[in-house]
């Protein structure tokens, strides 16, 4: 097991400086416009002396070592156009708690509907005219079909502008402002739990196992709970660490529809302002959470599934 | 005299002119054509025929555990008083599964949960079946491990099925359906998914459970080599039919039915070196379309009119034999046997007179 | 189901009806006559299976019997026709023209009616126009980030999955590329280049294609290791013909699958990326920039129609192709064939 673990940490590592490198790479051709508060004011010398002070004209090697050892220090560089000289860690400190706040409630809602609506889906397999699963799928369907930059926009008018009137963005200071986005945000992840868990307790139900449960008189109710659902919850329970980690980068989306001032806002904010550090330093946290999320997926798994030691399981969806 | 044995017990299991249908996708399927059969106490019976005979069908509705599509169309299955067609409710059922009745499946590899120990898979059986709980109950199952033959039981308790060998985890099936207590213990293609050199181990453990619980056994196989060597009767099925049935000595050396002279025609053993081997001509009939006559007439080079047009009933061939074939009606004209069947025949003769 | 019938087997088929005829009637025959030989017929023992199957004939029924789905594949083509042909109506309006009225002024923000069907917009361009514009644009999208995805897909699939020494090279490959969110590859890659449709196909290009990649590396290893074709191989049956009996039956379900699930997805990733402000300019129409002007628009309840037609006509094609897509992979699925 230990060997497993560490393995899978080497292996985050060695994918976290590869995706670093070629993201700051990458980064190095965004318009320059955005290292500056009011290019279009300054002259070219001028120009030139602010990219050189920061190091911008550099070789690609050496900027990306002075890169490393700054962001191992704990220092993601200082805000050039959305709060000029502003570190953003203090940025990012300040946006962090909100988009958390939000992003756990809505993942624990998901995870309150979004289970139960599965398990009665899969549960309504079995029955004559499936009508649980039926109507179920009509509303994953649509969740998966529809993009979420439509469903999100559906959401907030059909909050706001009809009879419900919530309010349409968010204030940190009303409560029944927080209705919509946490709805927004829980909405997909209510329809992912429980498709993948319908699907999951599904194929359970279907093996030689469940099959020597019932011919050893093992009751239907003890059979779904303690057989079907919770093997069937093994494989989603590696997506469940990429889900809570997800929840500090807050949704772009809904964030920036809402007015929501947490880290998804921050990026979109970050691009339309074009300010490249804030940018970029984004993107990398971004990219770790996400290689992170897959690793303690990857744990998590190996601790629920007795197997996973033994036998290297394939990655990804 | 052929040696009969079991018939002087009582029948434990009667099942009555089933008839079990499959609805798929608008159609449906017959899958078990009328079968009557009887099943005594303590014998260890098997039911022989090729893939899709609707053998493992016929044993799953002891259990109520059809797939959803699949239901009882007539007929009835009495086991202590009960007609088990009249179950309803998955409670009902509870009753007999398990309890009364138990059984392993084909595959080991497969049918046990593989995300827990096999320890609290047997312990489930125990809990359920037999009312023990904490120690008692533990040492029940390390009592079972010891039956079915698992050494150091309370280190192996701990583990996980991907921690046995295919053998092994055979075993542990075959401890859970024990540790159950049943009166009738149904194992479906036991050995099949197992290599040629564990299958004579797990037939001798059932046999030796068999004795030491009382169990009466029933098995499902294709394989006549399993046949040969753990029954005492034999059920021969072909197309949702059972067709001949006798002791094990009088379908092996005496058989009446064209398809069961197919069969054992076909086994590679009595293959003649430097001849080809004898294959049966053509595939099963199609279940969705109602079969008239004799199920295996258009199969059977020597097959008579009546056996595409009425289903022979059954000719009591000794108190104990009795096949399903036209042939033995008195009108019917004098068919011999293939040249292997008759080999057997004499064989028989040679070893138990008569 | 219909049956396979050589002429013999007709013929002893007739014979026997006959004979079924006379029994029923109660002409029955003798004894002796039934207890005579019947003549065997190979044909006859055979008839019993299920050899009739041809795997795309009961693909296309399954998925026929689909009621859902065939209704969809039905809407969708309408709109797919209707999208093209639109331009080339009589009476159809250029999306980019501003009406104004006899006085020069802008004929914006007017209701539908006779005049526009669909109304017209805020500076007074016909959204009817627009919205079939924008289905265009839209559509072209999606289509040709599935054609990309496809293309490159498989032939890196099949590279990946021939070659072993390239094996461990393109797995990690993958595994890195993999743990890259797409959102954050479309964002980044459309705000260093210039917002135009070539960029978006392009961010969305660039990592569409690695599932397929693997799919199609999956399956080669399976031609090589799958038991069945192994058999096949040792019967002495050609590659080529594996890969087309064994092989694409699979491959074609998955593949078209696989397209018909990047369109809508395309098509969502364009309405945002248009919502974040680095989309499509404004003077390209997309169901992105229609539903985002929309959306600006919505708490003015007499402009709402601005946001309700882009949003159901992109809601019926991209329920469509994801409706279809599955039902046509259930479809493909041997499983589900009887």
């Amino acid at each position: 097991m230990t060997k497993y673990i560490l393995k899978r940490v080497l292996r985050s590592l060695v994918t976290m400086f590869i995706i670093i490198t070629i993201l700051f790479s990458l980064l190095r051709l965004m318009p320059i416009e955005g290292y500056f508060e009011s290019f279009d004011k300054m002259n070219e010398v001028q120009i030139q002396v602010k990219l050189n002070s920061l190091g911008l004209t550099d070789p690609l090697p050496k900027q990306l070592v002075r890169f490393y050892k700054q962001i191992l220090s704990g220092d993601l560089g200082v805000s050039n156009v959305y709060r000029r000289d502003v570190s953003i860690n203090t940025i990012i400190a300040e946006k962090i708690p909100i988009s958390l706040e939000l992003g756990l409630t809505a993942l624990a809602i998901a995870l309150a509907l979004g289970l139960p609506l599965g398990i009665l889906m899969a549960r309504s397999t079995r029955t004559r005219f499936r009508i649980g699963d039926k109507l179920g799928t009509v509303f994953i369907v649509i969740i998966q079909a529809v993009p979420a930059a439509v469903y999100h926009i559906l959401i907030q008018f059909a909050g706001s502008q009809t009879f419900l009137k919530l309010p349409m963005l968010f204030d940190p200071g009303d409560p029944k402002s927080y209705i919509l986005p946490i709805f927004s945000l829980s909405i997909g992840n209510i329809a992912y739990y429980a498709m993948w868990l319908r699907r999951y307790m599904v194929d359970e139900a279907n093996k030689d196992y469940i099959r020597l449960a019932r011919a050893k008189g093992v009751p239907e109710g003890r059979i779904s709970r303690s057989h079907v659902f919770r093997n069937a919850m093994v494989p989603l329970i590696q997506y469940i660490p990429n889900s809570i980690l997800f929840t500090l980068m807050g949704s772009l989306y809904v964030e920036s529809l809402y007015s929501v001032p947490g880290m998804g806002g921050l990026l979109v904010t970050a691009i339309k302002r074009q300010d490249n550090t804030l940018v970029q330093a984004l993107v990398l946290i971004y990219a770790v959470v996400s290689i992170l999320g897959l690793l303690f997926g990857d744990i998590l798994m190996g601790l629920v599934d007795p197997r996973i030691s033994f036998a290297k399981k394939e990655g990804g969806r | 005299m052929i040696v009969i044995s079991g018939t002087e017990n009582a029948v434990i299991l009667s099942v009555q002119d089933l008839n079990i249908k499959f609805t798929l996708r608008g159609q449906v399927l017959h899958a078990i054509r009328g079968v009557s059969l009887d099943v005594y106490q303590g014998e260890s019976l098997a039911i022989v025929g090729e893939s899709g005979s609707g053998k493992s069908v016929f044993v799953k509705s002891f259990m109520g555990l059809l797939d959803g599509n699949g239901f009882i169309d007539g007929g009835h299955i009495l086991y202590n008083n009960m007609d088990l067609t009249q179950n309803r409710s998955n409670k009902d059922w509870l009753k007999i599964r398990g309890k009364e009745i138990a059984m392993v499946l084909q595959d080991p590899m497969t049918s046990l949960n593989p995300l827990k120990n096999i320890g609290s898979q047997i312990l489930e059986a125990v809990e359920l079946h037999r009312g023990l709980r904490g120690p008692a109950a533990y040492q029940a199952v390390l009592e079972v491990l010891r039956d079915v033959g698992i050494d150091e039981p309370e280190r192996r308790y701990k583990q996980y099925p991907h921690e046995f060998s295919g053998g092994m985890r055979q075993r542990v099936v075959i401890a859970i359906a024990v540790a159950c207590r049943p009166k009738i213990l149904i194992c479906d293609e036991p050995t099949t998914a197992l290599d040629v050199t564990i299958q004579a181990q797990i037939l001798e453990l059932i046999k030796a459970m068999q004795k030491k619980y009382a169990l009466t056994t029933i098995y499902i196989t294709h394989d006549l080599g399993v046949v040969a060597n753990v029954a005492d009767r034999i059920a021969v099925m072909y197309a949702g039919d059972i067709i001949e049935v006798g002791s094990c000595d009088e379908v092996f050396y005496d058989p009446r039915h064209p398809y069961t002279w197919a069969l054992l025609s076909s086994l590679p053993q009595l293959g003649v070196k430097g001849k080809a081997l004898y294959a049966i001509q053509g595939t099963p009939p199609n279940l969705f379309h109602e079969v008239r006559g004799d199920a295996f007439a258009p199969r059977n080079p020597q097959a008579l009119r009546i056996d595409f047009l009425e289903r022979p009933p059954f000719f009591q061939v000794s108190p104990t034999h009795k096949a399903r074939t036209w042939l033995l009606d008195p009108r019917a004209p004098k068919v011999e046997p293939p040249e292997h069947i008759r080999i057997l025949r004499e064989e028989g003769v040679n070893r138990f007179g008569n | 189901m219909k049956r396979y019938r050589d002429q013999k087997t007709d013929t002893l088929g007739d014979h026997l009806n006959e004979q079924l005829e006379q029994t029923v009637n109660g002409a029955a025959l003798s004894d002796e006559e039934l207890f005579s030989f019947a003549a065997f017929d190979a044909g006859a023992a055979e008839r019993g299976g299920y050899s009739n199957y041809s795997y795309w004939g009961a693909t296309v029924r399954a998925f026929l019997r689909n009621k859902t789905a065939v209704f969809f594949l039905c809407l969708m083509l309408l709109v797919l026709v209707f999208t093209y042909i639109q331009p080339h109506l009589p009476n159809q309006r250029d999306p980019l023209l501003i009406h104004n009225n006899e006085w020069g002024l802008p004929l914006n923000n007017i209701p539908p009616g006779d005049e526009f069907w669909f109304g017209t917009n805020a500076i007074g361009q016909d959204l009817w126009a627009r919205i079939w514009a924008g289905t265009r644009t839209s559509l072209f999208i999606g289509f040709s980030v599935a054609m990309v995805e496809a293309v490159v897909g498989i032939l890196v699939g099949m590279l990946w999955g021939y070659v072993r020494r390239l094996d461990f090279f393109f797995t990690e490959l993958y595994n890195v590329l993999d743990n890259i969110p797409q959102t954050l590859l479309l964002i980044l890659i459309s705000y260093v280049l210039k917002p135009g449709v070539s960029t978006i196909i392009f961010a969305l290009s660039l990592t569409g294609w690695l599932g397929m990649a693997r799919f199609i590396r999956n399956q080669i290893i399976i031609i090589r290791d799958r038991d069945y074709n192994l058999v096949s191989r040792c019967l002495g049956v050609s590659t080529g013909r594996i890969i087309v009996k064994n092989l694409l039956p699979y491959l074609v379900s998955v593949i078209t699958m696989r397209m018909a699930l990047a369109i809508p997805s395309a098509i969502g990733n364009e309405v945002f990326v248009t919502y974040i402000g680095i989309g499509l300019p404004v003077d390209t129409p997309s169901l992105g920039n229609l539903i985002q002007t929309g959306r600006a628009l919505m708490t003015v309840s007499s402009l709402r129609y601005q946001l309700y037609f882009p949003v159901i006509v992109l809601a019926v094609i991209t329920i469509s192709f994801y409706i279809i897509g599955n039902s046509f992979a259930d479809a493909a699925d041997p499983k589900n064939h009887v």
